[in-house]
């Protein structure tokens, strides 16, 4: 990688062999994308989507962008993976079918964007072109300067960190807005903010958590439920587990309740999807 | 939980390994591929990993959700710390070159990549856990049979 | 010791160049890992094709990212020499040999929990007729 940079300039000729690995890569990102598509199971989208990331981490390696490769790929196939898939639990595990009216509209704006893509593609420079706007523009001078302004080999963290320093800022403000959103929104424990748990029988829903919150969790407890004295009674762990299932039992009520909930209208979805 | 007893023993073994790779992408984001971005997420789903084998509450003892808040402030302020700490030095906002002079080489360029890239992983890192704690919490414990 | 004192004898009239025999031996070897590592992908992708049921397409799945991917590393190993990427290599090979059968048996073992059964007794061709029965997609072979 370090020799591709530090010897760009030259036009880069494409060897068939990477022809080839390119070639197929495309050819199954194209089927990968048309499984999503055609796709009811929402597990099996969140699965092929992570697929789908791995495999343009591929081409990106092919294409010498390790950088992009690698975020792609912890990104893309890692996190994003296991969030989509902690968002489906929270919905459903099909989804609804689409009447064939309701899809014309996004089909035509899919071919009409698509056709523009084509229509674009002559325009493009060739691939490793010396003469394309991104060899001959300011990138260049940050691949020559950097070499004594910054000496360090990889150009991509130089260019990063030291000449785009207000961008990366900004990128990771952008970041810190997100967590900051989704926190305020759902908060940390699921329970937008507030603090509940089930505490001597009776539902507590609050702003904030008492002061007292753990003293009623850990001593109160034996004292206060007559009908599990043999809970104390066991050695070591026991107390030390004990704050973390009674806070688990507290977490899980609500979500259990809406799950039973949810059941019916899931099934109404189902029933539907195979009636039409 | 109890039954994924390979999952549990290959996971133990592993997940101090990724956390330190990661820590390796971040150190050696200056030489090869990687930065503060990737080893944010890579240490993210050391803890993701952990929460999905030993369950969400067990890894809500081992990475506190108030680390987690504090994290995403912690990572940002170092970010823009670097850059009031040139400035107070002297230099331009993110003038690296202040922070330590080295007639050889740019010394102060590469401390400065270095913190401020600290400052991404722990703002990335806390976020992405932060997100997954948001929905991995409403989520109901599934059981096996339910897939 | 005559063989000895032969060998190191400086008029030995078959100087055999030691270091083109390593070369073209390491060469050998590792086209040979590499080849047996092809092949055991090669059966294993043939495997996911033809084999009836859930689990034995599973383990050829499993024997694809396991055996195959190990002797290629092993090749590529033998093909870097004494270097960085050697190490490198012999990482990425132990997380792979640690990692691949470790999320065989967690599918596996979700899909036995879910209460998918392995098909038991011995394999039994499909009859022409069956095939016949059956989509074009699935009947080709």
């Amino acid at each position: 990688m370090l020799s591709f940079i530090y010897a760009a300039g030259g036009p880069a000729t494409i060897s068939p062999p990477t022809l080839i690995i390119d070639i197929a890569l495309m050819a199954m990102l194209v089927v990968v994308a048309f499984a999503i598509v055609r796709m009811r199971s929402l597990f099996a989208i969140v699965m092929l989507q992570g697929v789908y990331s791995l495999m343009c981490a591929a081409w990106f390696v092919t294409l010498d962008a390790v950088d992009v490769a690698f975020t792609e790929a912890a990104v893309g196939a890692g996190i994003s993976t296991v969030l989509m898939l902690s968002a489906m639990l929270l919905t459903d595990r099909q989804s609804a079918p689409v009447g064939a009216k309701k899809s014309l509209g996004p089909l035509l704006v899919c071919v009409l964007a698509g056709a523009a893509m084509f229509y674009a593609i002559p325009d493009m420079p060739a691939y490793g072109d010396a003469n394309s706007p991104a060899n001959t523009g300011p990138g260049m001078e940050y691949m020559t300067a950097a070499v004594t302004d910054v000496e360090i080999p990889n150009i991509v963290t130089a260019v990063l960190a030291s000449y785009r320093g207000y961008d990366t800022m900004a990128e990771t403000v952008v970041i810190f807005m997100a967590g900051l959103g989704v926190l305020l929104l759902l908060g940390l424990n699921g329970n937008a903010g507030f603090w509940q748990a089930k505490v001597q029988g009776q539902n507590i829903f609050s702003l904030t958590a008492p002061r007292t919150r753990i003293l009623t969790s850990t001593e109160d407890k034996p004292e206060t439920e007559p009908p599990a004295p043999d809970e104390a009674a066991p050695p070591k762990p026991k107390p030390k587990r004990k704050p973390a299932a009674a806070k688990k039992r507290a977490a899980k009520k609500p979500a259990a309740k809406k799950t039973a909930a949810k059941k019916p209208a899931a099934k109404k979805t189902g029933g539907k999807g195979s009636a039409s | 939980m109890n039954s994924h007893l390979i999952l549990r023993t290959v996971s133990k073994f592993l997940i101090p390994l990724i956390v330190v790779y990661g820590l390796y992408v971040h150190f050696h984001g200056d030489f090869g591929p990687g930065g503060g971005f990737q080893a944010g997420v890579i240490v993210a789903a050391a803890v993701v990993l952990y929460a999905l084998i030993f369950g969400i509450d067990a890894c809500k003892v081992a990475v506190p959700p108030s680390w987690i808040r504090i994290g995403m402030t912690v990572g940002v302020m170092l970010f823009a710390g670097t850059g009031v700490v040139t400035w107070l030095l002297g230099g331009a906002f993110f003038d690296y070159d202040v922070l330590k002079y080295d007639p050889d080489h740019p010394a102060g360029q590469h401390l400065g990549i270095i913190c401020v890239e600290l400052g991404v992983l722990f703002t990335v890192a806390t976020v992405m856990v932060a997100i997954f704690y948001a929905f991995g919490s409403r989520t109901p414990d599934i059981s096996d049979e339910d897939w | 010791m005559a063989a000895d004192n032969t060998h190191s004898a400086p008029a030995n009239p078959v100087d055999i160049p030691w270091d083109a025999v390593l070369e073209w031996g390491l060469a050998l070897a590792s086209t040979g890992l590499i080849v047996s590592g092809a092949i055991f992908v090669l059966a294993g992708a043939l495997g996911v094709l033809r084999m009836p049921d859930f689990f034995t397409r599973m383990h050829a799945a499993g024997m694809t990212d396991t055996l195959g991917a190990e002797f290629i590393l092993l090749g590529l190993m033998l093909q870097a020499g004494f270097s960085q990427m050697t190490l490198k290599l012999l990482l990425v090979a132990f997380f792979l040999f640690l990692t691949s059968p470790t999320a065989t048996h967690a599918i596996a073992n979700a899909a036995l929990k879910s209460g998918l059964k392995p098909q038991l007794g011995p394999y039994k061709a499909p009859e022409l007729s069956e095939i016949e029965g059956k989509t074009p997609s699935e009947g080709a072979h």
